[in-house]
């Protein structure tokens, strides 16, 4: 196990999910405690325990929810962000497929935080059994009581509603997210107002990861101080992280914040697949700028230490990437994603997109030219912070990431037209996989 | 009032304005696409960045609220910088369709083109293809490589005319406007707008497609008399200068389109669609003749036998025209409209399918100057009593068969119809564009309508005509 666990406590079973397994471990216990809370209360400890988003921006969690002010007359929404965009990632199935109810009590307590009457879950529609699986927990949760009115006898009244996605990524972004439950294209929306001004329906919103919030039920159990002793003290907690790509043992582990990164790739993962040895990993989803095997080599899992190398958490899904691996064409087929999902509602993104999409093309198929390389810089540039979303941002890190390490296989690309290495992205897998933590 | 810096200058902008609004209402051009004043915040061109002052980025101006002390640079480095790019990625696929697009010479991104970027594109590859000339119902016509999905369109159809008709399909830079499949966007009485807000020519009029260069015309102020709103128009004809001898005569005298004259008192920057077909009212068939009961005569004899059955009658009648500007109406009053028992006649009904009214601009009452009409004649319905010997009609829309037997008729009307040769006396007169006046709406806004066109030279205006027929009471024994 790389380091303490806080969510993956408990062994996976085929009735793991059910509303009588989660009670058997404690489940439930947690609401009446926050209920008998005074809602600031329940975010005054959420904030001091330091908890951090962990959809990819890392935003202080206690901030976003200070912003919501209580009895102002207004209703309030709580939205749980399951649509795990984010290529590479896929830890938040984890929480949805084995522990739905540890979501739904978090969201119960946020609710009673937040003083939210509806709240929803925003899941992708790709996602089958996780749907499934959440829905039938949600069913439970009414049947005995911990959803509707008057829950668990007292007068704290929450329904949830679950709203499938329909295939598009930026659907993932908070304000397109809400667009989409509004029953809109999914359009971010320019800030300002902020989401937690005016959200859903131009209501306080708060949207938050799965992962983060399914944290919030053991900060109100265990309390902030507890929280704070696992992780390291600017950066507390734990970190699902789904590991995939040249990877002998693929899956979701939890890593607790500072544990040394090289140690959980090659020892809890069991370390580069096909025998070979490391090139690079994409740390949390393609939107975070590669490292190199050299660059991981000193570095903790944690916010501090991956942003001091220059990249970043991001939403925890970790791809591995093993030498002899064509650079070009990994990035060809993150820009292809990036091209596919850009909304286009804004002008630098939907051209932009396009445009260093169709320079990828060009380079793999042999008709790069010399002033390719510095214009897919050009354009990651002029996306940086011009965009309504992220996405334009995302793609530029993406593509400004592995050109600034891997620049002279694009130029032996567009020198050569082919690819000095063999151009493959599979890599055959030798040793066999243990059973990891699934 | 928040007090902001624009390159400097102090700013006293409102507690609810934007950046944008702020500078344009002091005299600051920052350029945009998406944003119109009539519509909501789109934020998705991105042109009208500007920089904070000691910040190293940029950030849209029509969304950032005016706080105070705010401090911003609309011109610096930076901004021309990020300008200049968003140029170059709406023209990345933007196709060179200048030369057969009717939007040249009023065309948003040529302008801005020439102003903020002026370089060839920077990029060498094919432009993305998409649909051109999708026919958007029977009016409109959609270029899809030409859009630049500033979304003013959609956003006018869920705001403004609230027929929620347009909107956007795909996603990307596949995404394209579309129509809704149920013909709403036909069925739209207020369509033809989003040809005036697009910036740039993906929506264009289809019955002014490829007529004429916009550079040939010239607009004249006018007021539509399509219903008592009197929306303030524009009227596009050939300039003096390039009526040339040797196009059709009739290009040289007719309208090319119609367009709204912007009026916060009376129509905003809208009209409908039945002000944008004026051609249709204006250019039918017109009497170019004074007659005697068909018998095409001399003005003089005309005018002198008009006198002699004015003279003659002892119980007159006049339907007066709700088309007839103010002055017109004056000028009836002051000649000869003491002798006639006079009643306000609505040259014009709504026909069948035409919309009868709505919270937007369309009023039932289809005739223009109704309310000084009504001013000056009241608003009784038309009667005969029984003795009316002579009848002046005045204007169209009168069904001749309800004219009292026996009476005479003395008809004064523009357009060729039937009715024309039945009269004992018939007059040829000028209409809107041929003469300067003013309409007064119903709510009592007056509006100023200019000629355009001259007259024929047999057509006489109505207050010169009724300044002929005034006569003298003379006394019967």
């Amino acid at each position: 196990m790389p380091g303490r666990q806080l969510i993956m406590t408990f062994p996976v079973t085929a009735t793991s999910h059910t509303l009588a397994d989660y009670r058997a471990r404690g489940g439930y216990q947690t609401l009446g405690k926050a209920l008998a809370m005074a809602p600031q209360d329940v975010t005054k400890e959420v904030s001091a325990a330091g908890l951090l988003g962990h959809g990819g921006a890392a935003f202080p969690v206690g901030r976003k929810w200070a912003v919501v002010k209580l009895d102002d007359g207004q209703p309030h929404y709580l939205c749980a962000n399951a649509d795990e965009g984010e290529p590479g990632t896929f830890k938040d199935r984890w929480i949805l497929e084995h522990s739905p109810h540890l979501l739904i009590e978090s969201m119960l307590i946020t609710a009673h935080a937040l003083q939210v009457r509806h709240a929803f879950v925003y899941i992708r529609g790709e996602f089958d059994l996780p749907y499934r699986r959440l829905a039938g927990a949600i069913e439970e949760a009414y049947d005995a009581g911990l959803l509707g009115k008057g829950i668990l006898g007292r007068p704290f009244d929450c329904d949830i509603n679950v709203i499938r996605g329909a295939g598009s990524y930026v659907c993932g972004e908070a304000s397109g997210l809400l667009a989409s439950v509004e029953g809109k294209r999914g359009y971010p929306r320019n800030r300002p107002p902020r989401l937690t001004v005016k959200g859903l329906y131009q209501r306080p919103t708060v949207v938050n990861n799965v992962e983060t919030l399914s944290n919030v039920a053991g900060i109100i159990a265990n309390g902030a101080e507890a929280f704070k002793k696992v992780g390291t003290p600017k950066c507390p907690g734990t970190q699902l992280v789904s590991i995939s790509g040249h990877i002998n043992r693929p899956g979701v582990y939890e890593v607790e914040y500072g544990y040394p990164l090289t140690k959980f790739l090659f020892e809890d993962c069991g370390g580069v697949t096909g025998g070979k040895k490391l090139k690079c990993i994409v740390p949390g989803g393609i939107s975070t700028k590669v490292l190199t095997a050299a660059e991981c080599e000193p570095l903790t899992y944690d916010k501090q230490s991956l942003e001091g190398a220059g990249s970043s958490i991001g939403s925890g899904g970790m791809i591995v990437i093993a030498e002899g691996t064509c650079m070009v064409r990994l990035l060809q087929v993150m820009l292809r994603f990036y091209h596919h999902e850009s909304c286009g509602q804004c002008t630098p993104c939907r051209e932009g997109m396009g445009w260093m999409h169709r320079i990828i093309d060009r380079i793999v198929a042999g008709e790069g030219r010399p002033e390719d390389i510095e214009r897919l810089i050009e354009i990651s540039k002029l996306n940086d912070g011009t965009t309504i979303c992220g996405m334009g941002d995302a793609a530029g890190y993406a593509t400004v990431g592995i050109l600034a390490k891997y620049r002279d296989e694009f130029e032996y690309f567009i020198e050569h037209k082919r690819s000095r290495l063999d151009g493959n992205l599979e890599v055959p897998s030798v040793v066999p996989a243990e059973a990891g933590t699934q | 009032m928040p007090e902001i810096f624009i390159n400097g200058q102090p700013v006293q902008a409102t507690a609810e304005e934007t950046v944008l609004q702020a500078a344009l209402r002091n005299g600051f051009f920052i350029p945009y696409f998406c944003w119109h004043k009539s519509l909501s915040i789109a934020g998705n061109c991105r042109i009208c960045v500007v920089q904070q002052e000691g910040k190293d980025w940029v950030e849209i101006a029509c969304n950032m609220p005016a706080s105070e002390g705010l401090k911003v640079l609309t011109d610096s480095e930076l901004v021309r910088a990020h300008r200049k790019a968003t140029l170059q990625f709406i023209t990345l696929n933007h196709p060179v369709d200048c030369g057969i697009c009717d939007k040249a010479g009023e065309c948003t991104l040529q302008d801005y083109h020439f102003e903020y970027n002026g370089e060839r594109s920077i990029s060498r590859d094919s432009k993305v293809r998409s649909t051109k000339f999708v026919p958007l119902g029977k009016r409109i016509v959609l270029d899809n490589e030409r859009c630049i999905l500033c979304s003013r369109c959609v956003r006018f159809t869920r705001e403004i005319s609230k027929s929620n008709a347009l909107g956007i399909k795909e996603r990307g830079d596949v995404s394209v406007v579309r129509a809704a499949e149920d013909a709403s966007f036909d069925a739209d009485p207020y369509s033809d707008n989003v040809i005036d807000i697009c910036p740039v020519g993906a929506l264009l009029s289809r019955s002014f497609l490829h007529k004429t260069r916009v550079w040939y015309l010239e607009p004249t102020p006018s007021v539509c008399p399509g219903c008592a709103r009197g929306c303030t128009v524009e009227i596009w004809h050939r300039k003096p200068e390039w009526r040339l001898k040797a196009l059709d005569p009739r290009q040289n005298t007719s309208i090319a389109r119609v367009t709204p004259l912007e009026n916060p008192a009376v129509n905003g920057p809208w009209i409908c669609n039945k002000g944008r077909d004026l051609a249709q009212i204006f250019e039918r068939p017109r009497a170019l003749q004074p007659m005697r009961k068909g018998k095409p005569v001399e003005l003089a004899d005309a005018v002198e036998a008009a006198q002699a059955l004015i003279a003659d009658a002892k119980h007159p009648v006049a339907l007066v025209s709700s088309w007839g500007s103010n002055e017109e109406l004056a000028a009836f009053r002051k000649a000869i409209g003491g002798r006639f028992a006079a009643f306000v006649k609505p040259d014009h009904v709504a026909v069948p399918g035409e919309p009868i009214e709505d919270d937007l601009l369309i009023r039932a009452d289809k005739n223009p100057n109704t309310a000084a009409a009504h001013a000056l004649f009241g608003a009784d319905a038309i009667r005969f009593d029984a003795g009316t010997d002579l009848v002046l009609v005045w204007g169209e829309g009168f069904e001749f068969g309800r004219l009292p037997r026996g009476a005479k008729v003395i008809f004064a009307n523009s357009y060729l119809l039937p009715e024309n040769g039945h009269a004992d006396v018939f007059f040829p007169i000028s209409i809107q564009t041929e003469r300067a006046g003013h309409y007064t709406n119903f709510e009592g806004t007056v509006s100023a309508f200019e000629p355009c066109f001259a007259k024929a030279p047999a057509v006489i205006d109505a207050e010169a005509l009724f300044a002929t027929l005034a006569v003298e009471d003379k006394v019967h024994a």
